[in-house]
């Protein structure tokens, strides 16, 4: 994109360009500033999240908008990087690195495969109790918290890894073509299944229920590939390899055509990431999903279902409609922010488009609510998972870690910085699209207002003291 | 995927170059000068310094009611923690 006559004037440009560095240092310095000011506060609250309210060091709702205020301060300060040249600059800055790709393919499908086999042997043989159970751990702990992490903290690995796609292989390249118009919505609502699965039935803690899981999933790979073939199957519809696809795009590690690049975190978040308006109901209930999950094990929630269930509904229909509820609250609220934002701006864009543009920088927030929900627990239960699978079949002895105060502070601190760095994906998306720059501005009101209150949301989820899901 | 429709009653700005719809002479303006500067007739060079001028002029208001508002923002949380702890 061409800046402010930069054609016409190439000594303007050095200015421009100086300028812009100066101004993004200081924008860099005084967000550092907020986030030190305020993470001494914030990491009381989150130290103490499963302590009684009235230890935390300010009031929790005063925590609350302090999160809101350092994300609405990030918009601001991001309203001071302009130039175009420079956001571009920071976008695109990547470096080349060479991996040996059939090597590392090999390891994965190895270590993908092991751990399959690993998880249903142990699942119907080993001990029935979760904390000795090498499936429960290996599945929950360190697959789903500990390398669900590498894929948005390091790069995606899961298409070398995923056992599914190397078990169904040998299936052949599917017998019908996929119905395009379906888009990603059958993922959607296989994702949201799963969801659902895993909140209300004995998967979470009981090892023979999750190896039959894990054999089903098994089984409805190899049907939905012999259909429609490995690359399609897996390109559209299979969850996990979407779930992790869009984790990989918040990684610094990416896969381009011209082999694997190293760039800043969050930049792989680009305005076409999304094909269209049904990967972007994906990328919302993606981040529902993990709210879902975070607020089932609320007080909140359990007084919720103390009252509606004893009342005569089936706590599954209960469940079941939440679920469905809350994601059709999600879409909702994200529509009317693209359609307020085709307002402000204002622009003739169409709303599914403004949709695209601004679900990217939502992948930074689940990316950053994963970890937030799941750092200490993986850090924790880390020597459990080492010991169950080496020894599969006898109940282990190993202790939990006891993880050090300090770090109770990750899940505040990756809320907010996960929020920060979707204010900025969002920023630059903006600029990118629109050809004025006070329109890239104003295009972002909504988004901002969005992101402040699912911050507040998040934030209260993960303070909240953890309970079991109750009735199911 | 950047697909445009302005509304059925609007008079939109349209592109010559490309017929995309703009709901301002201005935002027309810079698109021209961003995608079509080398096809770009003078009178549309000229229109399109003069839409960078109002722009930058737009922005700057944009960043003192910014700055005043982060000002307002840090006062705000200063006294409020020095009200409540």
């Amino acid at each position: 994109m061409v800046d402010r006559r930069r054609g016409a004037r190439s000594a303007a440009r050095t200015d421009g360009r100086k300028r812009g560095l100066r101004v993004a240092a200081w924008t860099v310095v005084a967000a550092a500033a907020l986030a030190v000011g305020t993470s001494g506060v914030l990491a009381h609250a989150g130290g103490l999240s499963n302590a009684a309210p009235d230890r935390l060091s300010v009031p929790a709702w005063l925590f609350l908008f302090t999160g809101g205020g350092v994300v609405g301060a990030s918009f601001l300060l991001a309203s001071f990087v302009t130039d175009r040249e420079f956001i571009e600059y920071v976008h695109n800055y990547a470096r080349p690195v060479s991996l040996p790709r059939r090597a590392l393919t090999w390891l994965g499908r190895l270590v993908g495969l092991g751990g399959l086999l690993l998880v249903v042997v142990s699942g119907f043989l080993g001990p029935r109790a979760p904390l000795e159970s090498a499936a429960i751990l290996v599945v929950w702990v360190g697959w789903w918290a500990g390398y669900a992490m590498t894929t948005y903290l390091v790069g995606n690995t899961w298409p070398a890894v995923d056992p599914f796609r190397t078990l169904t292989l040998p299936l052949g390249s599917g017998l019908r073509d996929y119905p395009a118009k379906l888009g990603a919505w059958p993922s959607v609502v296989f994702l949201l299944a799963l969801v659902y699965v895993e909140v209300t039935s004995a998967v979470a803690d009981e090892p023979r229920a999750l190896a039959t899981l894990v054999v089903a999933y098994v089984a409805v790979t190899a049907i939905g590939v012999g259909l429609f073939g490995s690359a399609t199957w897996f390109e559209r519809v299979d969850p996990l390899a979407r779930i992790f696809r869009l984790y990989g795009a918040v990684a610094p590690v990416r896969r381009t055509d011209d082999g694997y690049r190293v760039g800043l975190p969050g930049t792989g978040l680009r305005e076409d990431l999304l094909g269209d308006t049904s990967e972007v109901g994906f990328v919302v209930a993606l981040v529902w999903a993990t709210t879902f999950d975070g607020l089932t094990s609320t007080p909140l929630w359990t007084d919720a279902a103390d009252l509606v269930v004893p009342a005569g509904v089936p706590a599954h229909v209960f469940y079941a409609l939440v679920l469905v509820a809350g994601y059709a609250v999600f879409i909702g609220v994200f529509y009317a922010a693209a359609a307020f934002s085709r307002r402000t701006a204002p622009t003739y864009l169409t709303v599914d488009s403004i949709m695209m543009l601004f679900a990217p920088s939502l992948l930074a927030i689940a990316a950053a609510y994963h970890l937030a929900h799941y750092f200490t627990y993986f850090l924790g239960l880390s020597p459990l998972v080492v010991e169950a699978a080496v020894t599969p079949f006898s109940g282990g002895v190993a202790n939990s870690l006891v993880v050090p105060g300090w770090l109770q502070a990750v899940p505040v601190v990756s809320v907010l910085l996960g929020h920060v760095v979707a204010i900025w994906v969002a920023h630059s998306i903006a600029f990118e699209t629109f050809p004025s720059r006070i329109q890239a501005l104003r295009s972002q009101y909504a988004v901002t207002v969005v992101m402040i209150l699912y911050t507040m949301t998040s934030l209260w989820i993960v303070t909240q003291p953890e309970l079991p899901t109750p009735y199911v | 995927m950047t697909e445009r429709r302005a509304p059925p009653d609007a008079t939109p700005a349209t592109c010559p170059h490309c017929d995309a719809p703009f709901p301002t002479d201005r935002l027309r303006d810079l698109h021209v000068g961003h995608s079509h500067l080398a096809d770009a007739t003078d009178r549309e060079r000229t229109a399109y310094e003069d839409a960078l001028d109002a722009d930058e002029d737009d922005l700057r208001m944009f960043q003192y009611v910014a700055l005043a508002a982060l000002v307002l923002v840090y006062f705000f949380f200063l006294m409020t923690y020095a009200a409540v702890t």
